[in-house]
């Protein structure tokens, strides 16, 4: 009797391990960053030209941080998602622009800068928005795919990652906590 | 009978398999239980009916396929009107539901056919029933779990076609059926173990009668795993075979525990020992084809092949946890009557070497299983991401591995249970000093490291083995008679046709060691950028591209470079890698093109896209040595096994014909 | 939906990258040695953006830049260690293919070697008690051995006084 007992324990621990498995659906996707509650790495990238007369040439993440809390949404021309959340960023450029700072970085993109400009003028961008041509500052960032986007408090750590597109409830949720702290 | 849809005929195929397949289980049981007669036949026309119904939904599925009925969700999910007739054909296991029903048609086939020749012993009743619980769980995942038989109204004019990559290359016509076959195969013997158990003979009666279906399983499976390799080498575009994915993971595990059983079927044979042992091995064999079906088709641990998500994963995860308590609680609760009293006359024997190597296959698949499934354990109970890959896999396995050839030299040697030590010391003193020489040259050739001098030490080890079985065979039979060599070895092949049959597998096994260590210690990678019309010099070879191509069929559009490959300034082959694009899918498709040579092979992908008027290619260039030795290495084994399977003109040796009691070596 | 989406974006970054190589341009220049470096390690790293997939195997733009990353790595002198603690700072744990041998991570690696060891004791203490079984059988053959002797002297001593 024993052993059936042992049999049958080994068969729901199992049984339990692998429902949980399909409970939490598909792996791999939104793992939490390595940097949450760390520093980032600051970053120095060119500006595209429109923004230029309010920045100069680059943006400076550290530089920024200095002011304000900073929001970097990753994004790519050939992304999907990254269209259907741009109005919400945008959105909330036009409501918070005064407490965080938006930044827009084109990446895994090499080259695409008609598409890029094509990008911000349909959805009307006015945060500045930055290239990552050579795709080295999406490793800093330690990104899975785009869209991805950061949350970075005063200090420079990181308050949040966020992965998939974003809505503009959750932008203000975490608006919130970033001037809060 | 025109305005009945293929859809709804294929349906009712399927519920009539399932009503057969369910009254194969009743009468089965009932008859088995009652000892009633007309019970038990009608439970075996059963087999054959349901295999009948199954044979007809299949050749529903595919007239639908052939004549481009999008009505049938299958066909509008994963054909193509413009597709060629074989992908057409092959479409049948292209995707999950249409697998599904192939897994389920050829299960139907090896019930009806045991049905049919399974010998009338007691052991027959409950093993038909238990083939009919799985059929019936093979019919009831087509039937209602993953139907690809509804109906879709209106019709769609066209379907995306299958999975690019499934479609890109002749082999994914070959590789699921075989290890579909392999799985169903290796039912066989779990259904004549559970029958052992449940009609109270666990004995070696099972094993016996099933010793020959565990072997068509064990080849078909080797085969499966072996052009899954291929298959990933030609299409996958990375240069390799073997990623330990999980999907590869899984499909290797009944393979492990299946040679395990194999080699230990023998000594509970040759010295009625370790029922319970060969009981547990062929069980967890046949749960593991299941659970890799669950973990594949569930998305529950990442994977190139993952299906996402749907009810097939929780309704084999259902099955799988049925099966585990069912037959594993079976054996716990009867495990008195199975425990039996063994003896070993000395360790160092035939039974000695076999037990040896199935704790090393073991502890392989058990290292596997770790590996794929630990990220979900950690997550589980940490909610931590992590990974397990290729790195771990061969650290955790390369030292099993170097076991595994160690005994596989020594065992065939060893006689039952007890060795000669003088004819075993000279036996090891051949082997070693082979060994040894082997590595030396090894190294002299400039190899390097510990694994592959040692491989190379070992297949000199088991080339001497397989040489002094081969004199000890053919000398003293040469004594006696007149007759010449070849005459002789050809007499011994066919008259002891497993054991030869098991000399030619492990000869595979050993060129097969030789492959995947050059190929994965010796594999040089490079990407590189030519401009049209330029040479680059790459090793002892230089490759000149003539030129950019884009070529259109009627279902895809391939864009690639036409590379010109010389060495000591003579043409070798002119390589076309390509991207293929298939009409209705959005994926792009890699298309490697590879030069095969006995040394090794030049593999070249386009790395990035090409257009007609481009200037430049990037490709990624791949020259792995004795690459090729693998594939061949599996044509032996298949061979070797095929040869075993043969039955002599004898009859099979000391089967059915010495039922007990018969332990003459 | 979601997940649907990230597909899409999956798909669409496995696609080859169309044009613009420019890095390539020093690969060609790069010594075989260092190119082999780049890809042993990059073979140790999980393309981010694939399925279960290293760096070295994927052909995507990430896996790209990572690699030439490595080599500039490499070019300026840092380790192998030094560089895969690179990416695990970025990436976390989930980066490295291979396991790093510490924490909960020790469970795979020390496992599959006590599950062997469990395996060899377990089969030698069989092999010992089915030894002491087959000599106890041995044994008892020779007890039959001396009843037969005890017999056959009883015979014999029958035919001696029948003589």
């Amino acid at each position: 009797m024993t052993r059936v007992l042992v049999v049958l324990a080994i068969t729901a621990s199992l049984g339990g391990l692998f429902l949980w498995g399909l409970l939490r659906g598909s792996p791999d996707r939104e793992v939490e960053s390595a940097r949450l509650n760390r520093q980032v790495i600051s970053f120095d990238l060119p500006l595209y030209p429109r923004f230029q007369g309010t920045f100069g040439p680059t943006l400076n993440l550290a530089t920024e941080l200095n002011d304000k809390p900073v929001i970097v949404n990753f994004w790519a021309t050939w992304c999907g998602p990254c269209y259907d959340e741009a109005p919400h960023l945008q959105a909330a450029w036009q409501r918070y622009q005064d407490d965080v700072l938006i930044i827009g970085v084109q990446t895994q993109d090499r080259g695409k800068r008609v598409e890029g400009e094509a990008f911000l003028d349909r959805f009307g961008i006015t945060f500045p928005n930055v290239i990552d041509d050579d795709s080295r500052v999406s490793i800093d960032y330690g990104l899975f795919g785009v869209p991805e986007t950061f949350f970075v408090r005063r200090d420079g750590t990181l308050l949040y990652k966020h992965t998939g597109p974003i809505t503009l409830d959750k932008l203000e949720e975490k608006i919130a906590e970033l001037t809060a702290s | 009978m025109m305005d009945v849809g293929l859809g709804p005929l294929g349906n009712a195929a399927l519920y009539l398999a399932l009503a057969f397949s369910v009254w194969g289980i009743v009468a089965g049981a009932i008859g088995a239980i009652r000892r009633d007669a007309r019970l038990l036949t009608s439970a075996r026309l059963a087999g054959v009916a349901t295999f009948l119904a199954m044979t007809a939904s299949i050749a529903i599925m595919e007239i639908a396929l052939l004549t481009d009925d999008f009505s049938v969700s299958y066909v509008a999910s994963t054909s193509r009107a413009g597709n060629p007739l074989w992908v057409k054909m092959v479409t049948l296991w292209a995707a999950l539901e249409g697998s599904l029903l192939l897994w389920g048609w050829l299960l139907s086939g090896y019930w009806a056919l045991l049905s049919i020749v399974a010998p009338n012993s007691p052991l027959r009743a409950w093993a038909l029933t238990t083939m009919a619980v799985v059929q019936t769980f093979f019919v009831l995942v087509p039937a209602v779990i993953a139907p690809p038989f509804e109906v879709i109204s209106p019709a769609p004019l066209d379907g995306p076609g299958p999975n690019p990559l499934l479609q890109n290359h002749w082999m994914m016509a070959v590789h699921p059926f075989l290890m579909y076959l392999g799985f169903v195969g290796l039912t066989v013997p779990f259904a004549f173990a559970m029958s052992a158990l449940l009609s109270g003979r666990p004995g070696s009666e099972w094993m016996l009668q099933t010793r020959r279906w565990t072997l068509i399983g064990w080849g078909f499976l080797t085969a499966a795993i072996i052009t899954g390799g291929w298959w990933s080498y030609e299409v996958l575009g990375w240069g390799g075979y073997w990623a330990w994915d999980p999907v590869e993971n899984v499909s290797f595990l009944p393979w492990l525990t299946a040679t395990a059983f194999l080699h230990s079927v023998q000594v509970q044979e040759r010295r009625h020992m370790l029922k319970g042992w060969n009981l547990l091995l062929i069980i967890l064999t046949f749960s593991l084809t299941l659970l890799g079906t669950f973990l594949t088709r569930s998305g529950v641990v990442s994977s190139v092949h993952a299906f996402g998500d749907g009810p097939v994963g929780p309704a084999f995860l259902t099955f799988f946890l049925i099966v585990m308590a069912g037959s594993f609680g079976l054996v716990a609760w009867r495990w008195d009557g199975i425990r039996d009293r063994a003896d070993l006359d000395h360790p160092v024997s035939r039974e000695g070497s076999f037990l040896a190597g199935n704790v090393i296959f073991l502890a392989i698949a058990f290292a596997i299983l770790l590996g794929t499934l630990f990220p979900l354990i950690v997550e589980a109970f940490t909610g931590d991401k992590v990974t397990v890959g290729a790195p771990f896999f061969d650290q955790a396995t390369l030292p099993l591995w170097m076991g595994v050839l160690l005994l596989m030299g020594i065992g065939p040697l060893l006689p039952w249970r007890r060795a000669n030590t003088q004819t075993l010391r000279g036996n090891l003193a051949w082997m070693t000093g082979a060994g040894v020489i082997a590595a030396a040259v090894a190294y002299a050739f400039g190899l390097r490291g510990i694994y592959p001098i040692l491989t190379v030490g070992l297949s000199g080890w088991n080339l001497a083995s397989l040489t002094l079985l081969l004199l000890g065979a053919v000398v003293p039979r040469m004594r006696v008679g007149t007759r010449s060599v070849v005459q002789v070895l050809t007499g011994y092949a066919f008259e002891n046709r497993r054991r030869f049959g098991s000399m030619i597998v492990h000869f595979g096994v050993v060129v097969m060691a030789l492959g995947i260590m050059a190929s994965s210690a010796y594999r040089i990678d490079e990407q590189v950028r030519i401009e049209v019309g330029d040479t680059m010099p790459f090793q002892d070879l230089t490759f000149t591209v003539q030129d950019t191509f884009m070529e259109t069929t009627e279902y895809r559009v391939g864009a690639g470079a036409v590379v010109d490959v010389h060495r000591d300034g003579s043409l070798l082959t002119t390589l076309r890698p390509k991207i293929n694009t298939f009409f209705g899918q959005s994926m792009n498709v890699p298309t490697p093109d590879v030069l095969y040579l006995p040394l090794y092979d030049v593999y070249l992908n386009i790395a990035a896209g090409v257009t007609p008027d481009s200037e430049f290619v990037v490709l990624r260039v791949v020259r792995s040595p004795l690459v090729a030795w693998v594939w061949i290495a599996g044509f032996i084994m298949a061979f070797g096994t095929a040869f075993a399977l043969i039955p002599s003109r004898r009859g099979v040796r000391g089967t059915q014909r010495a039922p007990k009691g018969s332990s003459v070596a | 939906m979601m997940r649907r989406v990230l597909l899409l974006a999956l798909i669409a970054l496995l696609a080859p990258l169309p044009t613009g190589f420019a890095q390539t341009d020093d690969t060609v220049a790069m010594g075989e040695q260092l190119e082999a470096r780049v890809f042993e390690i990059s073979r140790k790293l999980r393309c981010p953006t694939c399925v279960s997939e290293s760096v070295a195997d994927s052909n995507a733009g990430i896996s790209i830049e990572m690699r030439n990353e490595i080599q500039a790595q490499l070019q300026a002198g840092a380790s192998e260690a030094e560089i895969l603690a690179f990416f695990q700072d970025r990436y976390g744990d989930w980066i490295l293919l291979e396991p790093p041998r510490r924490g909960i991570h020790l469970v795979v690696w020390w496992l599959p070697g006590i599950a062997l060891a469990a395996g060899v004791i377990g089969l030698t203490t069989l092999m010992v008690r089915w030894t002491r079984n087959a000599q106890q059988a041995t044994h008892e053959a020779q007890a039959d051995d001396a009843d037969l002797a005890r017999v056959r002297a009883a015979l014999q001593g029958d035919s001696e006084t029948s003589s």
